[in-house]
């Protein structure tokens, strides 16, 4: 049999006469069974990598070695967060450094201390200057951080608690000739009043009435400062702070005394965060994030005297910053108290974003670049920054340290997506149903019928009915004899069959019940007067049978 | 002490804050979105009513209509911007918030860049001259936008009441998720709501640059003014912001003449912090849980 236009038959009877030519006929095309096997079996799904990327180095090392483990005073933390596990493939031990921030903000230290050896000598003072500006506002924004990511009070005043430290201390060192140590920490005893005064109605109001009111209370301070005769509204801010500078220096070694002074402020704020956030009151305060305060206080969490807790600390804390701020700038200014500051410091949380140290350092370090050494720009520097802001928070969930878990969900996403596609449909089984079968057999005979019914619904051609039509019984075409042979084999439940009702007279079509004593259904009222057209018309509904299946 | 020019003073801040009031009010209660550009959309309706007077015509109601369609601009810009990327999002109160301080950051800063910091100043809309009420003396500027403020509001709150799309506003405001089920779009609601208010910010900006002028950070403090009226009246309530306006304005009018000018905004403060602690939620507010999303 070949695919030619018009195939030939060759009788397989005539091997027995050889001496005689072997008898041919002109018969239907015939599409091979092969091209719908190999349709059906070819490898369709795109073809993606297999199970997860290691994304972790793995350390090699012994069990043993596991247990020795360095703890740091006075946590019983160990410095770096190691997991043991055994490789089920090499049958080795190996080790994964879990949480590798510690390296990071080693790296970084290290980096932010041989800083200013590396900056071009061009633009020494600038760089420097807003180095130092860098160091006391991630301070700052490391402390409201606590405020509003871990006890999540939407407080937009941390840079009024600073100011107001800063403006009481100048004002204080002016009247009374403090000492410069003096300042943060009457900075801080001012800070701690200022947050029991603005933190009272945090414990009744919820988060926007809070940040609005806190925004008006911001406001008031600056009208206060700009016009009170006492804080300077006519020089534009109080100076006079004196300045934990030694004299004797000059202009170089000032600028670097004066970085490294400010990232020692930003080392402690750092440490008051960790040791906030990272203990008890952080412990409790996760317990209660927004929307499941409920469920926190049913399990006996006062998570309202926890937040008001680190509202305070956090505003001695600032006032502590506030009050190195006026000895490193000699004095406050009302530029403290205005809505461009609260705007940029916001920008800073957000870009890096909220609830993370890491965050409120990079941000601060982002903003702090672009405000302070791109002077160049003019106003454009602070679009440029907006449009950062507005971008990070259209397209990030939780700024710039949050991308890795929101790529990750993607991703998972996606490849959820894909394995959904990659499921074939059809007469196959489910899942469920394949599971629940006690007779595997079935589900691969019913894939095997499934790409058998495809190709033969592929055989049907009105060349073959019409073949059927004009001799139902005897030699055939190799198309309708493969439909024929798989009607045939078909169980015998509902399956087609003819009833003679009277010889050569009356046919008629009816459907086999398949158990023993129950009669065939009649399932037309048509009567057939021959045979042949009684064949014919049970092939018909079979095919059409076959077409609909 | 004129007690009459200060408590007149006083009623015609209360009128333009008002406004501005019940626009953050609106655009909170039924969109869930604080909108902190609304000082920026001040400050563009300001520059847009600017605009038509120096290059259309100085007539009192072209200059009133550009700054009102600047408004309503501007507010669709806003919309754009920080609603309809996010509204569906996680923790989307919070970043809208810092979506719309971006905006107000950006469109500042462009608003100084492109005109320069210096102030500019409207035309005369309601002419120049006295009316004499019950034997108080009342210029033309203050009675004038007090009276066409009240008109509008009066226009737009019985839209809201009467018309199909107040309905669907107010339907928002009650449930947005059920107004949602019910087939009321969310973001073409969004859309009416924030033109809406802002070209009640445009009004506003217009009525204010009679007294003041129009300059790029001009919109910061009347959005402060706005947002704790709103607050002490509820936020999301417009009789409530009403209530507001009228405290607010006699504070400042009693603490001007009583104390003095400068313990205006301390007063204010005090008098907002009691009554938010007495109720958390404003006068006007709903008690429960107005707003999950």
């Amino acid at each position: 049999m070949t695919d030619t236009a018009q195939p030939t038959w060759i009788d397989p009877t005539d091997c027995h006469y050889p001496e005689a030519p072997a008898r041919e006929a002109a018969t239907n095309p015939h599409l091979s069974h092969q091209v719908t096997w190999n349709e059906t079996r070819a490898f369709k799904p795109r073809l993606y990598p297999v199970g997860r990327l290691r994304y972790y180095y793995k350390w090699p090392g012994h069990g043993g070695a596991l247990w020795w483990r360095t703890r740091y005073w006075p946590t019983r933390r160990r410095v770096l967060q190691i997991r043991g596990e055994y490789n089920p493939k090499t049958k080795r031990r190996e080790k994964t450094i879990v949480d590798k921030r510690p390296i990071w903000w080693t790296l970084a230290f290290i980096a932010m201390i041989l800083a200013p050896a590396v900056v071009p000598s061009a633009g020494w003072n600038t760089v420097m200057s807003a180095a130092a500006v860098f160091g006391i506002y991630s301070a700052i924004n490391l402390c409201w951080m606590l405020i509003i990511g871990t006890a999540s009070i939407y407080s937009l005043a941390s840079y009024a608690v600073v100011g107001a430290a800063a403006y009481g201390t100048t004002y204080l060192a002016i009247q009374l000739g403090l000492p410069w140590w003096m300042l943060p920490l009457i900075g801080a005893l001012i800070g701690l009043a200022f947050g029991l005064i603005i933190g009272l109605p945090a414990m009744r109001l919820d988060g926007f009435y809070y940040a609005l009111l806190t925004l008006g209370v911001v406001e008031l301070c600056r009208v206060y400062v700009v016009q009170s005769r006492e804080f300077g509204s006519a020089t534009g801010g109080l100076y006079g702070a004196p300045s934990y500078l030694p004299a004797s220096l000059g202009q170089m070694p000032r600028l670097l005394f004066s970085y490294y002074a400010a990232l020692a402020l930003m080392v402690f704020a750092l440490v008051v965060y960790r040791f906030i956030d990272g203990k008890r009151l952080g412990r409790v305060l996760r317990m209660a994030p927004e929307k499941r305060e409920a469920f926190a206080q049913a399990c006996g969490v006062d998570f309202v005297r926890a937040r008001i807790m680190v509202f305070l600390i956090s505003s001695t804390a600032l006032g502590f910053i506030g009050g190195f701020y006026a000895c490193h700038f000699g004095g406050a200014s009302p530029n403290l108290f205005s809505f461009d500051t609260v705007l940029l410091s916001l920008a800073m949380l957000v870009i890096g974003g909220i609830g993370r140290s890491e965050g409120a350092v990079a941000g601060t370090a982002i903003v702090v670049f672009i405000d302070r050494v791109l002077i160049d720009l003019g106003p454009l520097r602070y679009m440029l920054i907006g449009a950062i802001m507005l971008g990070v928070v259209l397209f990030l969930r939780e700024g710039l340290f949050g991308i890795k878990r929101q790529f990750r969900t993607w991703r998972d996403k996606k490849k959820s997506e894909r394995r959904a596609t990659r499921a074939e449909k059809g007469g196959e089984m489910l899942p469920e149903e394949a599971t629940e079968t006690e007779d595997k057999d079935q589900i691969y005979f019913r894939r095997f019928d499934k790409m058998q019914r495809d190709f033969l619904k592929r055989l049907v051609t009105d060349a073959v009915i019409e073949e059927h039509r004009s001799r139902p019984l005897g030699q055939h075409s190799e198309a309708l004899e493969r439909l024929l042979i798989y009607f045939r084999r078909q169980g015998q439940v509902d399956k087609y069959a003819i009833m003679v009702l009277e010889e050569f007279r009356a046919y008629r079509i009816v459907a086999l019940s398949g158990h023993r004593g129950t009669a065939p259904r009649v399932v037309e009222d048509r009567n057939y007067a021959t045979s042949d057209e009684a064949y014919h018309a049970l092939f018909l509904r079979r095919v059409q049978d076959l077409l609909e299946s | 002490m004129n007690w009459s020019f200060v408590l007149s003073n006083a009623i015609t801040l209360a009128c333009i804050y008002g406004t501005l009031a019940i626009g953050i009010s609106l655009t909170w209660s039924s969109l869930g979105l604080v909108n902190m550009a609304f000082g920026f959309i001040f400050a563009l309706s300001g520059y847009g009513a600017w605009l038509a007077s120096l290059n259309i015509s100085a007539q009192p109601a072209v200059v009133m209509a550009a700054g009102i369609l600047t408004g309503a601009l501007g507010g669709l810009i806003v919309c754009l911007l920080a609603f309809i990327p996010i509204h569906d999002k996680p923790n989307f109160p919070l970043r809208a918030l810092i979506a719309t301080l971006a905006i107000s950051l950006i469109g500042n800063q462009a608003l100084l860049w492109y005109f320069g910091p210096r102030a500019k100043s409207l035309p005369k809309l309601f002419g120049n001259w006295n009316a004499d009420i019950f034997g108080v003396i009342v210029t033309s500027d203050k009675l004038g936008a007090s009276v066409s403020a009240i008109v509008l509001l009066t226009l737009i709150l019985l839209w809201m009441r009467s018309s199909r799309r107040g309905l669907e506003i107010r339907a928002m405001m009650m449930n947005p998720h059920a107004a949602s089920i019910v087939g009321i779009g969310v973001r073409r609601t969004g859309f009416y709501v924030m033109a809406l208010t802002g070209s009640l910010a445009g009004l506003a900006s217009v009525l204010l640059a009679q007294t003041y002028y129009v300059a790029p950070f001009s919109g910061i403090t009347p959005m402060v003014k706005g947002l704790s009226i709103a607050l002490v009246g509820g936020l999301g309530s417009v009789p409530g912001a009403v209530i507001g306006a009228v405290i607010i304005g006699l504070n400042e009018a009693l603490t001007s003449t009583l104390l003095g000018g400068q313990y205006v905004l301390i007063t204010q403060f005090l008098l907002i912090i009691l009554v938010l602690l007495v109720r958390p939620r404003g006068i006007a507010g709903l008690l429960d849980k107005a707003r999950e999303a």
